[in-house]
């Protein structure tokens, strides 16, 4: 059974490769959303099995949003993956408080990464 | 108030004319006593004893009575026909009459010399309170504490019972911002007034100059009526003008009658001038911290936004590249292997492409700060040092954009300077909010002799703190290690 994923991202660009790509892997792409607003409002109809969070959303954050997800959704951290621009190794000593299973660079996004992940989890 | 003023001159005058009357009758006793062994006229000379302290202390007019007065008694007691005006002898009266001139010649000498030496003293103190006050102001203490001292030296010197510094203000009022007497009374500094009443500052706005004022009487207005209360009878103010406009006032005051003399508004120019260019320094010194703090925040904010912007075009554009570049992959069939091949290779430029980016941009400014703050970008650049580092930071909460930059950077340089010049084997990088300050320190114990001269790096570190308002303090004696202190204050950035 493929993957169910949700992708939060302000960018719609990048919600659109992204979707090809893990699509080509064999993910089902569940949802998206752009805001903190849209995506709490889509993430517990959606039964995602793995949510991305881009970690900058333009004017908001996505720590923000990883830590309103533990509290207002069904959805479990461990099932949380934050995903950046910048490399994970820049970013690695902002996260380490925010409940997600981790922080991913955009360039690694794979079907193959994503299951890793969850299983490590 | 003339009526006053006269009344004090005549009781003044009768002072002199007692004193002068004793003084004769004890030089005339004095004689008496030597009467019988010495010929009295050579004891003439003895009424100079009266007629000097006469002339130093009330002035020539009253040295004549007092020698008029001396001849008087002389002829009257001691020379024949005893007890009686009239003189015998044509050389006594030759005598008395050589005695009266000497004596108005050598009172009206000794009159000039004590108003010369009065002269000198006063200005040998004016020079003194002026040197006094420019050292201050080249010392540049803050202003609250020179314009009390200008209040204080203004009062002394004129010989005031009051004095008052005060500051126009935008909206036509003033501001007490200095006050002295020379006994204790209650006056007022930092409250303001309305000008609408009698006022020594409305008086030197609307003449644009020194004025006097005789009486407060009858005058309406809260200033008038606290001069009342205070029993000001005359004053004296003079304008402080800092660079072409009227800043502010200086006023002294009397409870007496005796006038302000002539030279008091020169005299309190000298100080106006020193008040006004401590003013303008103050003025300039703001401007210039405020102008390099503009300049710092600026390049930071610039910098910030070439990262925002790269990070939001090129980056993103470029990881969206990829991706769809690897979507394609997937599709071409295992057998086109060259063209698979090339394709990797594609994949590999353009991840390469997005390294050197982000290493660009991170150089510029880290995203770590704007997203996390202070604490964890200075992680990040631990994490990154080429030499052992130890973190202990105290300073945990958000902080001014500009503050948590300039620290970041503050560290960042120190510790590219650790690297680079101290052979260290170890750098403790620590911060702390230390009362209303941010202290970030970084040590080494490398070989120190770390030196402002030398380079570039160090003085910029030193305008970064400075223009926040902070403080930098290097210690590098040679063998034992460098120490870089920053302190940056809390507020106002
Ligand atoms: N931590 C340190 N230990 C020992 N010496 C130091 C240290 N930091 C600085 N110095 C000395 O002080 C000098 C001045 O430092 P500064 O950072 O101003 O210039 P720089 O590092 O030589 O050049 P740049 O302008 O590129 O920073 C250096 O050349 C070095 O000799
Ligand atoms: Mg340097």
């Amino acid at each position: 059974m493929g993957l169910r994923c949700f992708i939060v991202d302000d960018s719609t660009d990048f919600l659109d490769a992204a979707r090809s790509r893990l699509e080509s892997d064999g993910v089902t792409v569940v949802g998206v959303a752009s805001t903190i607003d849209e995506a709490l409002a889509r993430l517990d109809r959606a039964e995602p099995d793995v949510v991305l969070v881009d970690v900058n959303l333009g004017s908001e954050s996505g720590l923000d949003l990883a830590r309103r997800i533990q509290t207002e959704t069904n959805v479990d951290p461990a099932q949380v993956i934050l995903i950046s621009t910048h490399a994970a190794e820049d970013l690695i000593d902002l996260v380490e408080s925010v409940p997600a299973a981790a922080l991913l660079s955009k360039t690694a996004l794979s079907g193959v990464t994503l299951r890793r992940i969850l299983d490590d989890g | 108030m003339d009526r006053r003023r006269t009344s004090s001159a005549v009781a003044r005058r009768l002072t002199g004319l007692l004193a002068a009357g004793l003084l004769v009758a004890a030089v005339t006793g004095l004689i008496k006593l030597g009467e019988p062994h010495v010929p009295t006229l050579s004891l003439l000379v003895l009424y100079l004893l009266a007629v000097l302290p006469i002339a130093i202390f009330w002035g020539t007019p009253l040295a004549v009575v007092t020698a008029v007065l001396s001849v008087w008694a002389y002829a009257y007691f001691f020379v024949s026909p005893l007890h009686s005006l009239l003189l015998a002898d044509a050389q006594n009266a030759i005598g008395l009459g050589v005695f009266l001139v000497t004596a108005v010649v050598v009172g009206e000498l000794a009159a000039r010399l004590r108003r010369a030496a009065l002269e000198a003293q006063r200005l040998s103190n004016e020079q003194s309170a002026l040197r006094r006050v420019a050292t201050q102001v080249a010392q540049g203490v803050a202003p609250s504490v020179l314009f009390t001292a200008v209040t204080e030296e203004v009062g002394r010197l004129c010989d005031a019972d009051l004095a008052r510094m005060e500051r126009y203000e935008p909206d036509g009022t003033v501001t007490g911002v200095g006050a002295w007497s020379r006994v204790p009374a209650h006056l007022t500094v930092g409250e303001r007034f309305d000008l609408d009443g009698l006022s020594i500052a409305r008086e030197v706005r609307r003449r644009a100059g020194p004025i006097r004022l005789d009486s407060f009487a009858g005058a309406s207005g809260a200033i008038a009526q606290e001069a009342q209360t205070l029993g000001i009878r005359s004053s004296i103010g003079c304008p402080i003008t800092v660079g072409g406009r009227l800043w502010g006032v200086v006023a002294a005051s009397k409870t007496n009658d005796v006038p302000f003399p002539a030279a008091t508004e020169a005299q309190i120019a000298g100080f106006t001038e020193l008040v006004a260019t401590a003013i303008e320094n103050a003025e300039a010194r703001a401007e210039l911290m405020a102008s390099r703090a503009r300049v710092v925040v600026t390049a930071d904010r610039t910098r910030r936004q070439i990262e925002r912007n790269l990070h939001d075009g090129a980056q993103q554009r470029l990881v969206s590249l990829a991706l769809r570049l690897q979507t394609a992959q997937t599709k071409v069939p295992p057998e086109l292997s060259v063209l698979n091949a090339e394709l990797d290779q594609v994949h590999g430029g353009l991840t390469d492409a997005l390294d050197e980016l982000r290493e660009t941009a991170r150089g510029i400014h880290p995203a770590i700060l704007a997203e996390g703050g202070l604490s964890p970008a200075l992680k990040s650049l631990g994490r990154r040092s080429t030499i052992p580092i130890r973190l202990t930071l105290r300073a945990q909460l958000r902080l001014s954009e500009r503050l948590e930059a300039s620290a970041y950077y503050f560290v960042s340089e120190a510790l590219t300077n650790a690297a680079k010049h101290s052979h260290a084997s170890l750098v403790v990088v620590t911060t702390d909010i230390t009362g209303d300050a941010l202290r970030v320190e970084i040590r080494d114990n490398g070989q120190g002799g770390a030196d402002f001269s030398r380079g570039t790096g160090l003085l910029g570190l030193r305008d970064r703190v400075e223009a926040l308002g902070g403080r930098l303090n290097l210690d590098s004696p040679r063998g034992a290690g460098t120490t870089l202190t920053a302190e940056f204050p809390l507020t106002g950035s």
